[in-house]
């Protein structure tokens, strides 16, 4: 049993969501979140924090290619579990109609912290001149 | 029966509402049973060593806390914590159940028991998918 970010959460991104999370199974892209099916633990605290309304329990009607989107994105977005400022234009696309189709992006987001070099960066010369 | 051992009346829940009060009492009293208990106690002990208790116990009230009052205290993959341990079984999911639901009996209303077991229950099953299920059990069988 999982919790599902759906299409309402594209260009508003608010994610109040991720700080509440016990689990912080919430994974980020360029303009959405997802939910990774595998770790969320239905506890359902996320659900009325979203300002958006977009995400639902997956026993709700109607999910399933939600629920496949999550599942996918999840594997390849980075993790977030602090939050940052939402984009300055949310609350203008809050409830706007056809994001998915108009706006998803497949990229992923920034994540809750930029990849940290190595401790021992290898010496070999870099591989393109 | 008024005994109750454990429970120290000078700070009673608030019966009604959750607090954090509330949660560190039923964790104590929850966990107490849990140890005493003939199925589940062997699994505890044999995954939190005794001097472990204080701060398992510390983490159980943070995890808590988070659910019932969205603190954001705790941090953690009880997923990958579970499917660690030895000895899980359905069963032990149920009689885990039973005593949070009969813990939270002793210490809440009606309704706010049943808020804490709602929970309680919906973490439990989302745990045992991730430890139990097998996506092949969901095939049809053939036709013979």
């Amino acid at each position: 049993m999982t919790f599902v970010v759906t299409e309402n959460c594209i260009k508003c991104k608010y994610m109040d969501c991720v700080e509440v999370c016990p689990v912080d199974c919430f994974y980020e892209g360029e303009n959405m979140l997802v939910i990774h099916p595998d770790e969320c633990i239905d506890c359902g605290v996320c659900e009325p924090e979203c300002p958006a309304e977009a995400i639902f329990a997956d026993t709700e009607p109607g999910l399933d290619s939600w629920l496949k989107l999550n599942a996918q994105y999840a594997e390849t977005w980075p993790n977030i579990a602090v939050k940052r400022d939402p984009p300055e234009d949310a609350t203008a696309f809050d409830g706007a109609p056809n994001k998915f189709e108009e706006y998803f992006s497949p990229a992923p987001g920034q994540g809750d912290a930029p990849e940290e070099p190595k401790a021992t960066p290898p010496t070999s010369p870099p591989s393109n001149p | 029966m008024t005994s109750r051992p454990g429970l120290d009346c000078t700070h009673a829940p608030d019966r009604a509402a959750p607090t954090e009060d509330g949660i560190r009492l039923l964790v104590d009293r929850f966990y107490a049973k849990v140890r005493d208990d003939a199925a589940l106690g062997p699994v505890f002990a044999r995954a939190i060593a005794e001097d472990g208790w204080p701060a398992h116990l510390a983490t159980m009230c943070d995890f808590w806390s988070s659910l019932m009052l969205t603190s954001g205290r705790y941090h953690g993959n009880p997923v990958a914590v579970h499917k660690r341990l030895d000895g899980v079984t359905p069963a032990l999911f149920e009689r885990w159940l039973a005593l949070f639901a009969e813990t939270c009996g002793e210490l809440f209303d009606e309704e706010l028991a049943a808020v804490f077991l709602d929970k309680a229950r919906r973490v439990a099953t989302s745990l045992q998918l991730a430890l139990f299920y097998r996506p092949e059990h969901d095939r049809p069988r053939a036709a013979p």
